[in-house]
């Protein structure tokens, strides 16, 4: 591997730690507009990662992705949330189903547990980016864990777009994105997907009350 | 023969610039909040009043808070022999590397814990639950920080760290080396009881961590926990400046570049004051029960940067 | 040409909805028609797959192709799409949804069954991941047509739950093409799925065993496998009844789809045994949590979700059994579409009546409306597997393919759940049909319509019971072909 390669190598093993961090802020902080806030850096340090091995890869179609997704997450998705936050309340992740200084350890052992897992793949592939492979792998973790211990609907959609945000990271570490028409219909529906959730969310708030999924227990057997 | 001397005049400066650092801070961030503020070698000329002045202690104290300062005091002394703070590597490395280091300081942490606990007070108990509280987190981070970076370098020895990052100057966007460097600037924060964790000028009682533990002592015994606890602070922030950003330390030891080391290393510190002053001024500090969060945010963050450093060899 | 037919009557029908307003009850009925070129078109494909005839393609790097199995979902897809969509609510009659409300509902299933069916018929696994995607998002939209505190709930698990669920498949399809990729550099047509089967040999095995992983669970909990099947009793009791009927008879089966189209291209990477290992041990594990959740059934929608998931772990195990396995379960789908499909819309005329979907507040059902009980009790006996309805034949021919693989113990456990199942519904099926019924409730058949309709299901049940007709034994062969090369 030149110099060349290697420098590519830490610029995008950085990025991915970057975003990895900014995953791991869901765990740490409490207030929800810190998420949306933590959501907002990542997705644009995402684009700067898919735009860097654009220049690396000498693949073009990367630039559009990038472009894509800093318009969609970082300014298209952020303003509903923010939307949606002013409208369902000031509520706070006061108590979530596991602890802070828990779940951040939890993070840490999540991120070594993808390292685990995706040796197979750091040691099968020949490119330059794979070191960020398993830091991408622990995005997505990161982000099922969000989903799974935290109890506010708009916490739980703002997992779900840092567990899609880690696949993307996947993707473009380690193929160097997929096909330009699949990756713009994988876009599509996301912001599709949190669409409906959000109107979902606005449904619960009118039932409900509050968007506190503890309170989602009227379906038993 | 000449590298042993050089240890002991690196103790030494360390000695005589650690006041001059904690008054410097004290003096920018009165700047900085628009007063005038104290000289910065106010801390000097505090030292000298302390040591002239009586010692009086309360009659429920024994042996050990007459010990505690002596022992803080050499701990402090000793990590300064051991740190990289103008030439790498040392003599004494042989004695001592990460793992001494962060016991050494450990060592001082837990006989300050004692002493305070030890006159029986309320302030001082209180001081000393939360100091372990603190420590027990930062403590394992300062390891696994700079562990992160020993496995790079093949070797705990701190002067050989110094001399592998030296060799080696693309290493430091690595992210395990960033990583690293967040996680001991936020132990750092903690350990020397700076803002957002503890206040170093207060003496409310819901806001004293360190200040607690010192509150029962007097003339000598508090000007030698002071200086340690500036020495603590220098020692830090060499830690923090020499081990991820080592150009200045001197590898040969001639007169040329011990000066050059000198002086890179004022700058360094000074920088870093500049960093800690303004985060002082602008941060309110930490509620007490979200200290461990933040501290567990270190934890993670050197974590990681141990993983991605050894496995990414 | 024929792929036109198949995909666009339901576009055309979500953008009727959308742009008559008020609505009409006209739209009802143009869409219901529309539907029926589709299922000609889905028809005509497997009739051609039947004959073994060369899969047909279509688009722009070859995005559509109908071989054998796409053609025997497009035909489950369509067939139940219509048969829906002719039981729609708001034909004329009064109807307790709104104007509004119909509207949407009309907008969003058709724009469900065009995802469904592009699900079906894409040959390049990027798109299959999208449509499913979009089957998810369209359903969700109609879950809580009516908005109450248990629809929003079941709702937001689905969308949550699934979502999640396909996102992770999609990791897994990227470690697929990354596979792919490194040993032969990027293609377009890379995510097709000829090409990935071609290349299946050659690609490594821990990378795909890892893909697999993220597959299985990410589709798997678009099909109902245990445990990602929280979602599944929620939604489908509290979707409205149409929705209900076209998610548990056909939705699932397209994820398990998704899931056999992923495991043909891994077996050929790895042998068959591990994949099969996975499948049998979720599948069973999906039959043990269903078979003990209808004992403890107290709404017989819920009971009726929960048959979905056993029946879906059941396909799990016979796709797990080798070349016969794939030809029982393969039948087996067939059948549970058809019958579950009907015992959902059946259900659905029982709640209209009796306002409760608690089972023990539905009784006297053979005095109040004779001609749904007598169906429903078709349609639930033949849901667990009695003869002469067809799943007694998928289900013994799937414990004879265990028996042929070597797995007598594995074979005696299904029998064994299947049996606590059987017993648990006939429980609360006599429990619904006999005895006086609650005051309050009307009494006579109305709206003779839809058993019409439904009897079309029965008769079908029933074909499948008694013979298999050649051309869908041939088409059953072919899709075995397909699947084990």
């Amino acid at each position: 591997m030149n110099s060349h390669d290697t420098f590519f190598a830490q610029l995008s093993t950085l990025g991915a730690s970057v975003t990895l961090l900014f995953g791991v802020v869901l765990l740490w902080r409490r207030s929800l507009g810190a998420y949306i806030g933590a959501f907002r850096w990542q997705s644009l340090v995402l684009s700067a990662v898919f735009a860097l091995v654009g220049y690396y890869g000498h693949d073009h179609e990367l630039y559009v992705v990038a472009v894509v997704l800093l318009a969609l997450k970082v300014f298209i998705i952020p303003r509903y949330l923010k939307r949606l936050y002013q409208r369902v309340g000031g509520e706070r992740e006061a108590q979530p189903y596991v602890n802070i200084a828990t779940s951040l350890i939890v993070a840490g052992l999540l991120v070594m547990l993808a390292y685990a897992i995706t040796r197979p793949l750091v040691m099968v592939s020949k490119l330059p980016t794979r070191g960020g492979i398993p830091l991408a792998v622990g995005l997505i973790f990161v982000g099922l864990f969000v989903i799974v211990s935290r109890r506010k609907a708009l916490t739980q959609i703002v997992g779900f777009l840092v567990l899609e945000n880690g696949i993307a990271l996947l993707a473009a570490l380690c193929t160097y994105g997929i096909p330009l028409i699949i990756e713009l219909g994988v876009f599509l529906d996301v912001l599709m997907g949190f669409l409906v959730m959000q109107v979902i969310v606005y449904h619960i708030r009118d039932t409900f009350e509050s968007i506190d999924v503890e309170q989602l227990n009227q379906l038993k057997h | 023969m000449t590298g042993y001397l050089l240890e002991i005049g690196q103790a030494l400066l360390a000695l005589l610039l650690a006041p001059g650092l904690v008054g410097f801070i004290r003096w920018l961030k009165a700047r900085l909040q628009g007063r005038r503020g104290a000289m910065p070698w106010q801390p000097y000329y505090d030292l000298r009043k302390l040591f002239g002045k009586e010692v009086v202690m309360s009659k429920n104290a024994s042996w050990l808070f007459r010990f505690a300062p002596y022992v803080i005091f050499a701990t402090a002394v000793a990590v300064t022999l051991l740190v990289p703070l103008v030439a790498a590597p040392l003599p004494f490395d042989a004695v001592g590397d990460l793992l001494a280091v962060v016991y050494l300081l450990l060592l001082g942490t837990f006989f300050l814990a004692l002493a305070g606990l030890d006159p029986g007070t309320a302030f001082g108990g209180m001081g000393a639950s939360r100091e372990v509280t603190v420590a027990a987190i930062a403590e394992p981070t300062i390891a696994l920080a700079i562990f992160g970076l020993a496995v790079g370098a093949g070797s705990t020895n701190l002067g050989r760290i110094v001399a592998q990052t030296l060799s080696n100057p693309g290493a430091v966007i690595n992210p395990g080396h960033l990583l690293g460097f967040t996680a001991l600037f936020v132990v750092m924060i903690a350990e020397t009881g700076r803002l957002p964790v503890d206040n170093p000028s207060t003496h409310l009682e819901l806001t004293m961590i360190h200040e607690a533990m010192i509150l029962e002592y007097s003339g000598r015994y508090l000007a030698l926990i002071e200086w340690a606890a500036a020495l603590k602070l220098l020692i830090f922030f060499s830690l923090l400046s020499n081990l991820f950003l080592p150009w200045g330390v001197a590898t040969t030891l001639t007169p040329g570049a011990l000066g050059v080391a000198v002086i890179a290393l004022v700058v360094k510190l000074a920088a870093l004051a500049v960093i800690v002053a303004l985060l002082e001024t602008r941060i309110a500090k930490l509620r007490l029960f979200r200290v461990p969060e933040l501290l567990g945010v270190s934890f993670v963050l050197a974590l990681l940067s141990v993983t991605s450093s050894f496995l990414l060899r | 040409m024929t792929f036109l037919f198949l995909l666009f009557p339901s576009l055309i029908a979500a953008a009727l909805a959308a742009s008559i307003r008020p609505y009409r009850a006209l739209v009802g009925w143009v869409n219901a028609l529309l539907s029926l070129a589709a299922l000609g078109a889905a028809v005509k494909f497997a009739d051609h797959a039947a004959r073994g005839g060369a899969a047909p393609v279509f688009g722009p790097g070859e995005l559509l192709r109908a071989d054998g199995l796409s053609a025997l979902m497009m035909v489950c897809v369509a067939a139940v799409a219509s048969l829906v969509l002719f039981l729609s609510p708001g034909f004329g009659r009064e109807s307790q949804y709104s104007p509004s409300q119909l509207r949407r509902y009309q907008f969003f299933i058709n724009l469900f069954i065009f995802s469904m069916l592009l699900t079906v018929s894409a040959n390049n696994v990027g798109v299959m991941w999208i449509a499913i995607e979009a089957t998810t998002i369209f359903s969700a939209m109609l879950i809580p047509l009516t908005l109450t505190k248990s629809s929003v709930e079941a709702s937001w698990k689905y969308i949550l739950i699934c979502s999640v669920g396909i996102a992770l498949a999609f990791a897994g399809t990227v470690l697929g093409y990354f596979d792919f990729v490194t040993l032969s550099g990027r293609a377009e047509n890379a995510l097709n799925w000829p090409v990935l089967l071609a290349s299946a040999p050659s690609l490594h095995p821990e990378v795909m065993k890892l893909a697999f992983v993220f597959l299985l669970v990410g589709y798997g909990t678009k099909a109902g496998i245990a445990p990602m099947h929280t979602w599944l009793p929620d939604a489908h009791s509290e979707a409205p009844t149409p929705l209900s009927a076209t998610m548990s008879g056909v939705l699932l089966a397209v994820a398990l789809y998704a899931v056999l189209r992923w495991k043909v291209v891994v077996d050929a990477t790895l042998g068959g045994g591990y994949t099969n290992k996975l499948l049998i041990a979720l599948g069973l594990l999906s039959l043990v949590v269903a078979s003990f959740s209808i004992v403890l059934s107290r709404n017989y929608k819920r009971m009726l979700a929960y048959s979905s998931i056993e029946h879906t772990g059941l396909m799990c195990i016979g796709l797990a059994l080798g070349p016969l396995g794939v030809f029982a379960a393969m039948l087996h789908l067939v059948n549970h579409t058809a019958a579950k499909s009907m015992t959902f819309l059946l259900a659905g005329r029982v709640l209209h009546r009796y306002h409760t979907t608690q089972i023990k507040g539905v009784s006297g059902l053979l005095k109040t409306m004779p001609g749904t009980a007598g169906m429903l009790a078709a349609g639930l006996l033949a849901t667990i597997g009695l003869p002469p309805f067809g799943l007694f034949i998928s289900e013994f021919a799937l414990i004879r393919a265990g028996f042929a693989t070597g797995r007598p113990w594995l074979m005696g456990a299904v029998l064994i759940l299947l049996a606590v199942a059987f017993v648990a519904v006939i429980g609360h099926l006599n429990r619904m049909l006999y005895g006086a019924p609650p005051e309050g409730v009307a009494v006579g058949e109305k709206g003779g319509r839809s058993l019409a309709l439904l009897s079309l299901n029965v008769a079908a049940l029933v074909t499948l019971g008694l013979t298999l007709p050649a051309p869908f034994e041939n088409l059953l062969n072919q899709i075995v072909r397909i699947v084990s090369r």
